[in-house]
């Protein structure tokens, strides 16, 4: 059982970013950590080898400046090996342009039976690179798994819905995006850490992919940033004094709001 | 080293993850001694594979070790070379980033609870080592990889009532031959993990009769449960709550030879007493950095956002010296620590008077800043919501264990003036 797991780098959530003037996008000149969202797809993919008893992880990442240090961390947590592509022709891709370099990418591994990514990133959030990258490997895709189970071939899959989940079966290989907080990612082992640092890493560009600098890139781009701007201040809100009557109030207020 | 290298900020973070998740909720029931630190420390091992491991390491150990006994391996490899692997840190230690994974924990932990670097140093570190430095094969798969991987918790016990610096001076603790056995008489106190212990390494001296100063010393492992052996319940004290301490008292105690700490009653264990020392000592300096870098922490936050007279404290000259100093403190503790991992890692070991003077200044060091760190938050300071109380008072056994501040001073002292 060998599984791909689409890992993103994203600035720390936890430093404030500050956004480029010039390209109108988030600077990513500092340390990448492994995108959380993605976590739960390496504990799923880690998770399914250990329960087939064999096969193993790769992970697959773009990012600029070959960036590894989130790749680490997931290579710490068990998975075997990664290819990261990283080209200064990538500055700008969109979600297709990133989605036709990680396709590229998936088809470098060998042997690959199972795509898994985020529904999401955490700093993109299009939620529309795992399609993108199925439709262009020609795979069967399922979105919002709370629950893989592999046999025979193909994959039993819980989608989560609002309500409960719909059971799913898919052939394999395909890809599968798995929602957050599904399966508790684990922490990297002493051993797991020490390991991480000698597990190969192939760093790719694009023209070892064959990919065209026009497909990716500002110039493959189908989206424009046109303008951005400071998130408006929140307004100030409207405080109720009790005289008796609060609850009526905030009811009537509710109510207005459709929310009830 | 002038910096953590990547997979040290790696494991720090993990680390530093884990415990606020796992550790910090229960520091409170830690504090009032509603909880023990055993659970939570296992649970702290196996995270991490901590216990596979020292499983691992002690299988490669003791394999080794019959094959040297068996003629299969040269026995010039077997003294020094197998004990260093079978000690708790093992053959891994020329790498620096080994080593520098059994500092980040006790630094990691120390930040909330020192207790429990406490509980566990003395259990893995202390008991685990002298059982793994100096038993026989047969006790190190009797009692060593238990202790090593936390299954059981061990106590080391030296100090007595009317023996604490003085330790070899004036221990009154005897081992008595009887045929082909020993019986054991003596009360030892503040023996972390004493009250629940399940394998005690008990020190003591054969009397044969002789003077007290000529006998012999010896090291005993010893079962909780044995006939005679009375484990206290965990005495009252200032701080340190998260780790156990307590009194052992030992009336008429039979044992076999098996129990005999290498087997024969010829092992230097004054010497073997004095490397846990060195080992113990350098630890604090680790433990040191882990409370001041939390009390610093905590100060420059509280510096910036505590408002009096119309600004934040942190803009008068006398809360900014304390700041400053604090950094000072810090930044010579993480040195020590650094210069501890590159020696290790380099195949060398720290004399005891290095040791001693790193110990002297962490002790110091851990205790100035945390008090400080309590006068800096005022009122608030001396209360335990803040934590920086706590560890005030935690930190103040820095001085007094492993060796107090005034012992330090005469050791290095001795070796300035040899
Ligand atoms: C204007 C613009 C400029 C950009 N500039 C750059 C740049 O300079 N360098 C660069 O590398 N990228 C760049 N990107 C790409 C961008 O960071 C995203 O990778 C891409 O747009 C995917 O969108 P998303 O984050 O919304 O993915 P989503 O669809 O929300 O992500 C879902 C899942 O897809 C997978 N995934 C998404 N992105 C990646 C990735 N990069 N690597 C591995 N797996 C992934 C993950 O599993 C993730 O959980 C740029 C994007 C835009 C729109
Ligand atoms: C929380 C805690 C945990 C402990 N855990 C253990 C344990 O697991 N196992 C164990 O065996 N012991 C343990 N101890 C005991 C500890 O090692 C001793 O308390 C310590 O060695 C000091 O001995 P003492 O208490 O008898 O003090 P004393 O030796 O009586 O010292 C009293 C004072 O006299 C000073 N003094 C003594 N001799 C000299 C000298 N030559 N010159 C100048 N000043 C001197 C001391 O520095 C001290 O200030 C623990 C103690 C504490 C507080």
């Amino acid at each position: 059982m060998n599984v791909v797991v689409c890992v993103k780098q994203i600035p720390d959530p936890a430093d404030p970013g500050a956004l480029d003037p010039d390209t109108k996008t988030l600077k990513r000149d500092t340390k990448l950590i492994l995108d959380e969202s993605d976590s739960y797809g390496v504990e799923m993919a880690l998770q399914l080898v250990d329960a087939a008893g064999g096969g193993e992880v790769t992970l697959v990442s773009m990012a600029p400046n070959n960036e590894v240090g989130g790749i680490r961390t997931a290579l710490a947590m068990g998975a075997a090996k990664a290819i990261l592509v990283s080209d200064d022709a990538l500055q700008g891709s969109d979600a297709l342009g990133t989605a036709k370099v990680l396709a590229a990418a998936i088809g470098r591994a060998e042997g690959t039976d199972l795509v898994i990514t985020g529904t999401e990133s955490t700093d993109g959030y299009t939620g529309t690179v795992p399609q993108q990258v199925a439709e262009l490997l020609g795979l069967p895709s399922i979105t919002f798994a709370n629950h893989i189970e592999i046999g025979d071939g193909k994959a039993a899959v819980h989608r989560q819905t609002e309500h409960g989940y719909d059971e799913c079966e898919v052939p394999l290989p395909a890809v599968v995006s798995v929602t957050a907080g599904v399966v508790e990612p684990r922490y990297p082992s002493f051993k797991g850490i020490m390991a991480a640092k000698s597990k190969p890493v192939d760093e790719l560009g694009i023209a070892d992919l064959g990919i065209d600098a026009a497909q990716v890139g500002w110039a493959g781009a189908g989206q424009e940033i046109v303008e951005i701007e400071p998130e408006p201040e929140r307004e100030a809100g409207e405080i109720v004094e009790d005289e008796g009557d609060a609850h009526e109030r905030i009811v009537a207020f509710l109510d207005e709001l459709k929310v009830l | 080293m002038y910096k953590w290298s990547d997979e040290q900020v790696m494991l720090r973070e993990a680390v530093r993850r884990f415990i606020e998740a796992e550790i910090v909720p229960h520091v409170d029931e830690l504090e009032h001694g509603d909880l023990a630190p055993y659970d939570l420390l296992r649970k702290f091992f196996s995270t991490f594979g901590m216990d596979f491991m020292a499983r691992d390491r002690f299988k490669r150990a003791i394999e080794k070790e019959k094959a040297i006994a068996s003629g299969e391996l040269p026995a010039e490899a077997s003294t020094e070379e197998a004990e260093a692997e079978a000690m708790p840190t093992g053959d891994i230690m020329r790498d620096p980033n080994a080593v520098a994974f059994t500092m980040i924990p006790i630094i990691e932990l120390c930040r909330h609870c020192p207790g429990m670097v406490t509980a566990m140093g003395v259990s893995m570190g202390l008991t685990g080592a002298a059982v793994m430095s100096k038993g026989t094969t047969a006790q190190k798969e009797r009692w060593g990889l238990d202790l090593l991987t936390l299954e059981k918790i061990g106590a080391w016990a030296i100090t007595e009532p009317n023996s604490g610096s003085d330790a070899f001076g004036s221990m009154q603790s005897t081992a008595r031959r009887d045929g082909d056995e020993y019986i054991l008489n003596g009360s030892k106190t503040f023996i972390t993990n004493g009250p629940y212990a399940d394998t005690i390494v008990f020190i003591c001296k054969l009397d044969e009769g002789n003077p007290p100063a000529e006998r012999k010393v010896l090291q005993f492992v010893l079962d909780k449960g044995m006939p005679g052996l009375e484990q206290s319940k965990p005495l009252r004290k200032m701080g340190l709550h998260s780790s156990p301490t307590g009194e052992l008292f030992l009336s008429d105690v039979r044992v076999g030879k098996d129990r005999l700490l290498g087997g024969t009653e010829d092992q230097p264990a004054r010497e073997a007493s004095k490397d846990t020392f060195s080992m113990e000592r350098t630890g604090v300096a680790a433990m040191a950095l882990g409370i001041v870098e939390r009390c610093l922490e905590l100060c420059v936050d509280y510096a910036k956002n505590r408002v009096q007279f119309g600004q934040p404290i942190g803009e008068f000259q006398l809360i900014q010296l304390k700041l400053a100093k604090m950094e000072v403190a810090r930044m010579n503790l993480q040195n020590m620590v650094f210069r501890f991992i590159e020696t290790t890692a380099s195949g060398e070991s720290l004399t005891l008077a290095e040791a001693s003077a790193m110990k002297l200044y962490s002790a110091q060091a851990a205790v100035e800043v945390a008090l400080e760190a309590v006068q800096l938050f005022g009122g608030n300071g001396y209360m335990a919501e803040f934590r920086v109380e706590q560890l005030a008072r935690d930190a103040k056994v820095l001085q007094i264990y492993a060796g107090t501040d005034e012992i330090q001073v005469s050791q290095i002292a001795r070796s300035l003036l040899a």
